[in-house]
């Protein structure tokens, strides 16, 4: 097992390594072939009424001009060096851009997580222990909170809590209330595929013969669901979680925009309409390093949590 | 089994309830905050603290790389002077330049400078600091990766010497009508030498962007939150403005939020007190409750379309005329814009003092289209589109990725056109695709560009003195080619004034430009206790002379 084990788990780290790496090449290829360049584009703004010798000066300036594999032989060495370089559009180091960034986005995906869920044991609670009809209803709500655009949840809660309770004021959107309902905001299409995986898997282990046998015995449904049921039933919503990492950020990018957040999801979206290869670059470096390390740990978590888990599988697949 | 229906659980459930409930009161009584909106006086008050939602600073800070956008220019106007006040009328006024002369058939100039101005970080802004950007502006320094202000006359410019510490000689190699109106151009702001000397990563970061404005950056967080505060001993503001002394604001908070309706309703709540750029659609109900909408005008080019003369089907005459006669300019205003947008009257903004009033020649009439048409030659098909020789009256029109407003215009456009049977695709381009189509020379290309001298616009219509050739004329029309070396080389405004009529009914009678509406690029929602806002020549709202009414 322990010599398994620690095959199993370098395996995995170096995975790990290499989709990182293979996340940074196609990030620049992509960005690479997308038709000009954040330098070209802003320049060519007809307002700016500059000649094309400026404009081919300017580009030289920035070595756009050198062959797209140089500037990826470059820009790799660069990353692996630490070293993120300037963005394009600011001039300013991408390290602190990204740097000043992380702390809002880190907060609001932590709370937005946990309250995630909490949702989502709450809705797979109801959905196991509320009589027929009302069970239903709870078994439906994971849909509809897929169904309903995040910005229109976050435009609702700042209408009603912003505007007119005045519970906050959007012109200070890092306050702890204003966290809050951005939080809230991004938690709740983020808890429904983890509540719809709790709710199947509860289905599941209810039905177990442990679970039946338990009950027998007079076990009450509450004793059961914490002592017995909850343990293995978590286990895919385990995994969910670390597939939840993705989904998060996403949806930063809308939380953050309509409550006026300053975060990654901001400096994404602007990366990616200004074509600021070099912040675009970092940001989906970092995200690649934070989901693959998400699961990575939950990957090397789940045989130790289950000893079912088989690892010569997992090595092979 | 079921544990709903215990009593346990619904003991439990009405507590978790209440608990529910007491943290929303509670979350409510805490942010709770009274707008008062008293009477108002008359009588501006100093002190009081501002905060103005924009959507973005995206482009960053380094002045003439970017060319100053829209948010970076409206935060710059407050902490930076210029040489020249330019008025919504596109009069020129003394500023930190107090008298300038004009020598030697505009080819020489003398500008007299205030005395006593200092940048906030104590350097005098004498006639040194002006050279230093002049020679900024004219030809930036590529080694740098620093370019020259876009609109600057620097194909002609010789030199700018200082003869004594308040008197700046700038000399051209031919007549420079446009240089003093440039001055008041919102690229052409006066930074402290040292801020120049920098390495762009340097010039890059705001707290080293040190100007001589009313207000000066006290902290700032990119893309979220940018704080000025008034400078105290600020006196020399521009004249035209009617105050003197510093700023009466305290403070004024420039805060990012993108998202529109957030802006618009966080200012109508009373969160804050002004917003950029809310939906034109809503300013109607704006009004109706209090709030002052500012719409001020630029100077330039309206928003139209340059005709390439050289494609199909624009290279018939009749078809262009036709455009211009089946496009319902009032019907765009009422659909797309309101009555705050004016009816172009020529292809240059109405505020432009040489502006002139052809509207006749592109007035609305689908009738006079139709037969243009039906006289070229075009006849209308079984699917109501007009034919000659096998070919559809078709063709592809681009929005304006800069003016997101153009896409609805355009779609209107296309219905419109459509009555009279010419066919319109719309393909829809990011900023990236956009400059893409434009070097595809497309049969109609939207423009909408602002200018501060009628004087640019010879720069553009043909390819003389490397001309950007609007029309695809190259040099073939002796007439413009004639026109636009008259406007550029004129050395006086009188005769300038009646070559710029004759240039315009010329275009307009061509149809080498279709004129649509005149455009308000830059909208301001104001909390009505916000009094004095004014606005320059270029629609930049300056905060100097504003106060707050108690």
């Amino acid at each position: 097992m322990t010599s398994d084990y620690k095959r199993f788990a370098l395996t995995r780290a170096g995975q790990a390594v290499v989709v990182v790496l293979l996340a940074y090449v196609l990030t620049f290829l992509v960005i690479s072939v997308l038709p000009g360049d954040a330098i070209t584009n802003t320049l060519r703004d007809p307002q700016h009424g500059l000649s094309e010798e400026d404009i081919q000066r300017i580009v030289a300036f920035y070595g756009l001009d050198q062959p797209v594999i140089v500037q990826l032989l470059l820009s790799l060495g660069r990353f692996l060096t630490g070293e993120l370089g300037f963005s394009l559009q600011s001039n300013l180091p991408v390290s602190q851009i990204v740097g000043d960034a992380l702390p809002s986005t880190l907060t609001l995906a932590t709370s937005a997580l946990l309250i995630a869920i909490v949702f989502a044991v709450v809705i797979a609670y109801g959905a196991q222990y509320l009589p027929g009809k009302w069970a239903a209803t709870v078994r439906s709500i994971p849909s509809f909170f897929l169904s309903v655009p995040n910005f229109v949840i976050g435009l609702v809660l700042i209408e009603f809590f912003a505007f007119r309770l005045h519970s906050f004021t959007t012109t200070d959107p890092n306050s702890p209330v204003a966290t809050l309902f951005a939080a809230i905001t991004l938690a709740i299409p983020v808890s429904a595929p983890l509540a719809e995986v709790l709710i199947a898997s509860l289905d599941h282990e209810s039905r177990q013969e442990y679970a039946v046998v338990a009950r027998s015995r007079g076990l009450t449904e509450a004793r059961l669901f914490a002592k017995h049921l909850v343990k293995p039933s978590a286990l895919p919503s385990v995994a969910m979680v670390a597939l939840i990492v993705g989904e998060l950020l996403g949806g930063s990018v809308i939380t953050e925009t309509i409550f006026g957040r300053d975060g990654i999801g901001t400096v994404v979206q602007k990366a990616v309409t200004g074509e600021d290869q070099p912040v675009l670059q970092a940001v989906v470096s970092l995200s690649a390093v934070v989901f693959v390390a998400v699961n990575l740990v939950a990957d090397l978590a789940s045989p130790l949590l289950d000893p079912r888990v088989k690892l010569r599988e997992k090595v092979g697949a | 089994m079921n544990t709903f229906k215990t009593p346990e659980f619904r003991r439990r459930a009405f507590f978790a309830g209440l608990g529910a409930l007491s943290t929303a009161a509670l979350v409510t009584a805490c942010g709770g905050t009274t707008a008062s909106t008293g009477a108002g006086s008359t009588t501006p008050v100093d002190g009081g603290n501002i905060t103005f939602l924009i959507q973005g600073y995206d482009t960053g800070w380094v002045s003439s790389k970017t060319s100053i956008s829209s948010y970076e220019g409206n935060l710059w106007g407050q902490i930076t002077d210029k040489l020249v006040y330019v008025n919504e009328k596109g009069v020129l006024s003394p500023w930190v330049a107090e008298s300038w002369e004009e020598l030697n058939g505009a080819k020489d100039f003398v500008i007299h400078l205030k005395k006593g101005v200092t940048f906030s970080d104590g350097t005098p802004l004498d006639a040194a600091a002006v050279v230093a950007n002049l020679n900024a502006w004219a030809k930036g320094d590529s080694t740098r990766g620093v370019s020259k202000v876009g609109l600057f006359p620097s194909s002609n410019f010789v030199s700018a010497e200082a003869s004594d510490a308040e008197t700046v000689k700038v000399s051209f190699s031919s007549p420079a009508l446009g240089f003093i109106a440039t001055l008041a151009y919102h690229g052409c702001i006066l930074l402290s030498p040292k801020t120049l000397a920098l390495p762009v990563e340097a010039q890059a970061d705001l707290s080293q962007e040190i100007g001589s404005g009313p207000f000066v950056v006290k902290s700032w967080k990119q893309g979220d939150t940018y704080v000025l505060e008034k400078r105290k001993d600020y006196n020399w503001g521009p004249a035209a403005l009617g105050h003197t002394g510093p700023a009466r604001l305290d403070t004024i908070t420039y805060k990012v939020i993108k998202d529109t309706s957030v802006r618009t309703s966080t200012v109508v709540s009373g969160q804050a007190d002004v917003a950029f750029n809310v939906e034109p659609q809503e300013i109607e109900s704006l009004k109706a409750q209090g709030f002052t909408v500012g719409t001020p005008r630029y100077l330039g080019f309206v928003d139209g379309f340059q005709v390439n003369t050289q494609a199909f089907p624009t290279n018939d005459p009749a078809v262009r005329k036709a455009i211009q006669h089946g496009i319902d300019r009032e019907e765009i205003r009422n659909t797309v814009y309101t009555s705050d947008w004016n009816a172009a009257t020529t292809f240059i903004q109405g505020n432009v003092p040489e502006a002139g009033e052809f509207s006749d020649s592109f007035e609305f009439d689908a009738e006079k289209a139709n037969k243009l048409l039906e006289d070229a030659g075009w006849t209308k098909g079984s699917d109501e589109y007009r034919t000659k020789d096998g070919k559809t009256l078709e063709f592809t029109l681009t929005p304006n990725p800069y003016v997101p407003s153009t896409k609805a215009e355009d779609e209107l456009i296309a219905q419109q056109l459509k009555k009279v049977g010419i066919k319109i695709n719309l393909k829809v381009v990011d900023v990236a695709g956009y400059a893409a189509v434009q070097a595809s020379k497309p049969p109609l290309f939207q423009t909408s560009r602002s200018f501060v001298d009628v004087g640019t616009v010879a720069g553009v219509l043909t390819s003389q003195n490397k001309g950007e050739d609007w029309f695809g004329l190259g040099t073939s029309d002796q007439k413009l080619n004639d026109l636009s070396t008259a406007i550029a080389t004129a050395s006086d405004r009188a005769s300038r004034e009646k070559v710029a009529d004759e240039l315009q009914q010329y275009v307009l009678e061509q149809g080498y430009f279709i004129p649509l509406n005149q455009l308000v690029q830059r909208l301001y929602l104001i909390s009505p206790k916000i009094k004095d806002v004014q606005y320059n020549g270029l629609a930049y709202a300056n905060f100097y002379t504003a106060w707050i009414s108690q």
